[in-house]
């Protein structure tokens, strides 16, 4: 052995084992602290029931209190007419969120102010847009535009376990984030997103929220605006 | 200059030639280097399937979520890679290249390597290898395979009198891998997320 070997791609390796072991250490000590609080993606809002269910308490405490004539707070579920999908329509104080999904990959979620006369105009992401009316407080009856198509539906009253229901997680790094609407008469459509990709969701237990996604047990919890 | 086809396995500047009475036998070159690279693969495998993910891990500051960093350093690397490709070009006189180009090859290839290491750390702490999908398959293999691959690369680099294609041909795989893993991480993450920080 008379020659020295170049220790150059030696040394390579060995920084870098030397900096993943550093790493490991960073994360294997400090990780899990601070992550929670600087990375918003891995916040778990999957805890159960965060926001309890508004029943006549909002009214109370949201800033402009809801004229007497302003629809009264209620949840609609209903299909659109070519029966695709479906429609889930929260109303809370005057304001509304709501879901359209096919239960395979078209999905939005559309948010907005009801006006006193009962019409709605909610706006989603990618330029989704819901109109509809509310007719004396039993459904509402209107159209989603979404992706190019217009979708008409008709949302009739729901009362639980029928509603809307959202679940967000970070499951082994996955950011999950289900919509379900569950149909008067108990079927469930939903579209349970990984990392932005839907598909279709796992059913969840309508009245108590609890769905098993990749093996962890998640709560859905009713959707108010 | 003259075009020397183990340039790159050479010192800069180049050591004198080996004396010839010093040879060793030649399955020991390959074999060690292959063993090791299947070490360093399986290992990293058996780790991201054992340890159970924490689903998290420290985040930089600046940085919307550990995913954009992730995909930053992994756009990093893959940046330099392709610093790699081109100098690797020049080192073997296929391109037109000024005379620190091995130099060039050597240190983009140590930047892009420490730049995937911390990628690679996070992805084998917080999430492990999983199998869900199939981008998610092929990039939680190709990770592994390409820790494994890199390394036989750095080892082969010490032996002499190799066969002229050889180490080409690793390096034009650990590029590929690379690239492969970045096209089913960063560049996902961005068409997905968008460009963000």
């Amino acid at each position: 052995m008379a020659r020295m070997k170049r220790p150059g791609p030696l040394l390579t390796l060995l920084a870098g084992l030397l900096l993943a072991v550093f790493m490991l250490t960073l994360n294997a000590t400090t990780g899990t602290k601070n992550a929670s609080s600087s990375s918003p993606e891995a916040s778990p809002s999957a805890t159960p029931q965060a926001s309890p269910p508004p029943t006549g308490a909002p009214s109370s405490s949201s800033p402009p209190p809801p004229s007497k004539s302003a629809p009264p707070n209620a949840d609609y579920a209903g299909r659109t007419d070519d029966n695709s999908s479906a429609v889930a329509v929260s109303l809370r104080g005057g304001k509304a969120i709501a879901y359209f999904c096919d239960g395979r990959s078209k999905e939005s979620w559309l948010k907005g102010d009801v006006k006193d006369d009962g019409t709605m105009k909610l706006t989603g992401k990618h330029g989704a847009e819901l109109n509809g009316t509310l007719k004396d407080g039993r459904s509402i009856r209107g159209t989603v535009d979404l992706g190019g198509q217009r979708y008409a539906f008709t949302a009739d009253k729901a009362v639980k376990p029928s509603g809307l229901y959202r679940a967000t997680a970070t499951v082994r790094g996955a950011k999950l984030d289900g919509g379900w609407i569950v149909l008067p008469g108990g079927k469930q459509v939903g579209i349970l997103d990984r990392d932005g990709k839907p598909a279709a969701a796992p059913t969840i237990d309508p009245q108590t929220g609890t769905v098993t996604v990749d093996g962890q047990t998640l709560t859905a919890s009713p959707v108010t605006p | 200059m003259t075009v020397d086809p183990n340039a790159a396995t050479q010192g800069f500047p180049p050591p004198p030639p080996p004396p010839a009475v010093h040879r060793r036998p030649g399955a020991a070159r390959y074999l060690a280097p292959a063993l090791v690279a299947a070490a360093v693969a399986v290992a990293l495998g058996a780790y991201g399937k054992a340890h159970h993910p924490a689903g998290t891990a420290f985040n930089l500051a600046g940085f919307s979520s550990t995913s954009a960093v992730k995909s930053w350093l992994a756009t990093t690397a893959f940046a330099f890679a392709l610093v790699q490709l081109v100098s690797a070009f020049m080192v073997y006189g296929k391109l037109p290249g000024p005379s620190w180009a091995p130099t060039l090859h050597r240190w983009s290839g140590r930047v892009a390597f420490l730049a995937a290491v911390p990628v690679a750390v996070h992805c084998l702490y917080a999430l492990g290898y999983q199998t869900y999908e199939p981008r998610v398959m092929w990039h939680s293999l190709l990770g592994c395979f390409f820790f494994g691959a890199f390394s036989a690369k750095m080892l082969l680099l010490r032996s002499e009198r190799l066969p002229g294609w050889l180490l080409p041909l690793v390096g034009g795989l650990v590029f590929v891998v690379l690239t492969a893993i970045w096209l089913t991480s960063a560049l996902w993450f961005f068409r997905t997320f968008g460009v963000t920080t």
